[in-house]
């Protein structure tokens, strides 16, 4: 920083320290001039001002709300650090800089805080809640209650014929012997019927499948 | 993002800022906007032909020293509202200025109607409180919307409240003085009732100024 303009801004605005704001007390003499020389446009000042306040921001962001997880705290400084800089204009040089610092906290804090709050209703925290809780699971039978599903949809658009083979053959299981008595059927065109009806459930599955 | 890019990139984009002037300095400015303003309303409407008598006496003087106190630390208090190191406390003194002048007034009501067998409690329709109250205050309050503009960031609904409640005390403080009201109670309903409502509505309207300006 420009020495002659760190001078100016001292002889225009003596630091008075050590404040009367009790907690605020241990501001730096150099913050004032920092941020005074921002409002100037400095680039340099405002970095060492902003970096010197960052640990300052986060403790008292922790001793403010105790509750608050680690991320809220950094997001309760990051949005004081926007608002600081949307309102350099408002900042008096005669006065410390740590009370304006700590009055954007406090007012984006509560926002921040307000909002959460608003918002907690109707969400539920992943990092919150333990890896195998059932509502994030897939039920042991859900996947083959799909399956299912599907293979009834697919014989029933099958033929009456076909269903009856499969029916008997693949479902039932009995033998081609006991199948022949119940359909009248011989055995070689009950197996040519359950090859066909086998092709088509494979179609109607396969149909289904291409629909979904 | 981390918080230390944050800073890299703020401390980049950092570009020269004109202060903004003290809440006593804005204050000092919109009182030279409005004290003319309502010099001109009451020459305007023609001062009541009572005037010389009313200012003469100490129950009438100490309404409108408590009207005209409401309206300087309303003022005070708006233009303290969107600085962030200005205490809450602050923002709360209209309230109590406000109950404070409310109080006198009801007390003096009160006085009245014993003294007169309850005569000042009178009552009646008067619906030119609301359009004098509201027309009165409306350059004041377009100035302090004007006077707020760049400090919109913090506590904006304070800021609108205390701005639009310096406007309505300002012009309730010489409403008086061009227009007469038959009874205390008449003041009390009339013309506080006008105060809250252009406070109320002006505070909603102010905002979406604001906004707009912001």
């Amino acid at each position: 920083m420009n020495n002659a303009l760190i001078d100016w801004h001292l002889a225009a605005y003596p630091v008075a320290l050590p404040t009367t704001r009790g907690r605020m007390a241990e501001e730096d003499s150099n913050w004032r001039i920092w941020m005074a020389a921002a409002q100037a446009g400095d680039q340099r000042a405002y970095a060492a001002l902003l970096t010197e306040a960052l640990p300052w921001l986060r403790r008292r962001a922790r001793a403010r709300w105790p509750g608050s997880s680690a991320a809220d705290i950094e997001d309760m400084v990051q949005e004081t650090l926007l608002a600081l800089h949307q309102s350099r204009h408002l900042y008096d040089p005669a006065r410390p800089v740590q009370p304006f610092l700590f009055g954007i906290l406090k007012l984006r804090g509560a926002d921040i805080r307000r909002r959460r709050h608003r918002h907690a209703g109707r969400e539920t925290a992943l990092e919150d809640m333990p890896a195998d809780a059932n509502e994030l699971m897939t039920h042991g039978t859900q996947e083959h209650d799909a399956e299912q599903a599907g293979l009834r949809k697919a014989l029933a658009s099958l033929g009456e014929r076909d269903r009856q083979v499969l029916g008997l053959l693949k479902i039932r299981q009995v033998s081609l012997k006991e199948a022949t008595a119940e359909t009248g059927m011989s055995i070689a065109a009950l197996k040519v019927a359950s090859f066909r009806a086998v092709q088509r459930l494979k179609q109607a599955l396969k149909g289904g499948a291409d629909e979904d | 993002m981390k918080t230390e890019d944050l800073i890299a990139q703020l401390a980049q984009d950092v570009a020269p800022v004109r202060r903004l002037p003290s809440p006593v300095a804005l204050m000092a400015r919109w009182l030279l906007v409005t004290l003319p303003v309502l010099a001109a309303v009451v020459l305007m409407m023609g001062p009541r032909a009572d005037i010389a008598g009313l200012l003469m006496q100490p129950r009438f003087m100490l309404a409108e020293g408590l009207a005209a106190a409401t309206t300087v630390i309303s003022a005070y208090a708006a233009f303290c509202a969107g600085r962030p190191d200005e205490p809450d406390w602050k923002l709360f003194m209209p309230v109590a200025a406000f109950l404070v002048w409310l109080a006198e007034l009801g007390r003096q009501c009160f006085v009245l109607s014993v003294q007169t067998n309850g005569a000042a409690l009178v009552l009646h329709a008067d619906w030119l409180c609301v359009p004098a109250i509201s027309i009165t205050a409306l350059i004041p309050a377009a100035a302090m919307v004007w006077l707020l503009r760049r400090s919109t960031s913090f506590r904006p609904a304070h800021a609108c409240l205390c701005g639009t409640l310096a406007a309505a005390a300002a012009a309730e403080a010489v409403l008086p003085l061009f227009h007469a009201e038959d009874t205390m109670m008449m003041v009390l309903v009339w013309q506080m009732g006008s105060v809250a409502l252009f406070t109320m509505l002006g505070a909603l309207a102010v905002r979406l100024g604001l906004n707009a300006f912001a």
